[in-house]
């Protein structure tokens, strides 16, 4: 199975950000609020990375988190590849 | 051929010397192949030659018949009609062959035939339509020639082009119009030909054509300047939702053209005709009995037909399936009820609105828009668009560019048109508009 790196996912969060007109911080520490970066864009984000690797994703394997970072985003996603 | 049948063969055979062009030839109905079917026959058409045969053979005999194309019909379907008690007949493949050759000599197309399951009596004058089965296995709908021909009166000389699959609701229309009436001539086109129909068209003056929104979005997008060169009277479209975007760019094509679009199901027959321009029908006609009219009616956002022109056994209010959102003053017909809302994290979404807003685009030749399973909200709107080709749009204009538009470029379009939940996210750029069988491309 194809597996997206940190930095590829993160390459295509940029890109859901830019299509709404936003930027993606630098700073993973970003809060997401304050990005602008909402539930649309998440599920989003998640289809992309399943188009990217021809496999969907498990969103019921892991256990809830709080997701509040660009950080958290990155690792949730980089974890649920391996579920 | 008894009197009865004498009778019945001048009131459907009325159109027997019109012209027909199969397969570049052109021949009458009289010079098609002389069929010899028991009743009930389920005739599986290879070729258009053979379904127009077995259509000529119906309106001359009165025989029990169901047709279709061959390849709509599975090995289970196969058996479920010998149960039902047809005779299942392939005509125009090997066995077709035989019965042309064999028309002279007397020999039988039944030969080869499977013979019913059930063996019970024929219902003269029964015809069967199959449903196109948008919403599962297609089902059986009874008709007969005369509740399927809904062109009547006097009509001016026509020559038709039949891009329909035989056996459908619409190729129905459009033979039993030729059938019936003189100087209302055919132009067939065969699957293998539908990508270059508009040249077909041209070179036999076809000046009346029908098809579905799907079959003149891909020959808009194919070739505008070939489409340009039919000499089209009379265009219309059916059997799929119709946008306005549709409607402006055939208007833009044929300027002169008088273009219809029609509401018309193998359930419920023709229902709706509009002849304005405009997608959607005038709200004024709900809900208005006249004698010998359907009356349209939305309950629930459905809309409900009751027609004199439906099929056997569907007497009463029928509800189509269909969505209908009305919008000022027009009622929309959107899509299938159940394949057109998108729950997106409980906020309610019609495919078919975001569609609209997708083909209103100038440079979007078509759009399909469906709900994607996605984490957090259940579902999201995505999409496949075709572009129109280059050069339909100019650098002058900007809401109308040259360069097709990227997915960024139409979730803009869209966010600036739609809620936010309903926009779709990913996009998929496709080079050809897909087409069924049906000339639907399920939208």
């Amino acid at each position: 199975m194809k597996e997206l790196s940190r930095a590829q996912i993160r390459d295509l969060m940029g890109q859901v950000l830019k299509n709404q007109g936003k930027v993606l911080p630098d700073d993973d520490a970003a809060d997401l609020r304050e990005v602008g970066f909402r539930s649309l864009d998440f599920s989003e984000l998640a289809l992309r990375v399943e188009d990217e690797t021809g496999e969907e994703l498990n969103f019921d394997a892991p256990g809830l988190r709080r997701i509040a970072t660009v950080g958290d985003v990155l690792d949730f996603l980089v974890e649920l590849q391996r579920q | 051929m008894s009197v009865a049948t004498a009778h019945r063969a001048a009131a459907h055979l009325a159109g027997a010397d019109n012209r027909i062009v199969v397969d570049g030839t052109t021949l009458t109905w009289r010079d098609l192949p002389d069929l010899n079917l028991p009743g009930p026959a389920a005739v599986l058409a290879h070729s258009v030659r053979y379904a127009l045969a077995a259509a000529r053979h119906h309106a001359v005999h009165g025989t029990e018949l169901l047709l279709s194309t061959a390849s709509r019909v599975d090995a289970a379907m196969r058996d479920e009609l010998r149960d039902a008690g047809f005779t299942v007949l392939d005509a125009g493949a090997d066995i077709g062959v035989a019965a042309e050759a064999g028309a002279a000599a007397g020999a039988e197309l039944a030969a080869d035939a499977a013979l019913p399951a059930r063996p019970r009596p024929a219902d003269p004058g029964r015809l069967w339509l199959l449903t196109s089965g948008s919403t599962g296995r297609p089902k059986r709908v009874g008709h007969t020639l005369e509740s399927l021909t809904t062109v009547r009166g006097h009509q001016p000389g026509r020559t038709w082009l039949c891009p329909y699959a035989p056996g459908s609701y619409a190729w129905w229309q459009v033979v039993t119009l030729s059938l019936t009436q003189p100087g209302q001539h055919l132009v067939v086109v065969e699957p293998d030909q539908l990508d270059d129909w508009p040249a077909l068209a041209a070179a036999h003056g076809v000046d009346a054509a029908s098809g579905t929104p799907t079959f003149w979005r891909r020959a808009l997008h194919r070739d505008p300047t070939a489409l340009a060169r039919v000499p089209l009277r009379q265009l219309t479209l059916g059997g799929e939702p119709v946008d306005q975007a549709v409607l402006d760019r055939l208007r833009e094509v044929f300027p002169a053209t008088r273009i219809s679009w029609i509401y018309a199901s193998s359930e419920v027959g023709a229902a709706v005709v509009v002849h304005d321009g405009r997608a959607g029908f005038p709200v004024e006609w709900l809900d208005r009995a006249a004698p010998g009219r359907p009356t349209l009616g939305v309950r629930d956002g459905e809309l409900v037909v009751t027609s004199p022109y439906h099929g056997a056994g569907l007497e009463g209010p029928v509800h189509t399936g269909d969505r209908v959102e009305i919008v000022d003053d027009r009622v929309l017909i959107i899509g299938r009820l159940d394949s057109d809302e998108i729950n997106v994290g409980g906020s309610k979404v019609s495919a078919g609105l975001v569609r609209d807003a997708l083909t209103a685009h100038p440079r979007v030749a078509w759009a399909r828009v469906t709900g994607r399973r996605a984490p957090l909200l259940g579902h999201m709107v995505v999409a496949e668009v075709v572009p129109s080709p280059a050069g339909h749009g100019s650098a002058a204009d900007p809401a109308d560019p040259p360069e097709a538009p990227d997915e960024a470029a139409l979730v803009r379009w869209c966010a600036d048109r739609l809620p936010e939940y309903a926009v779709p996210r990913r996009i998929r750029v496709l080079t050809e508009i897909p087409v069924k069988e049906t000339l639907k491309s399920d939208v």
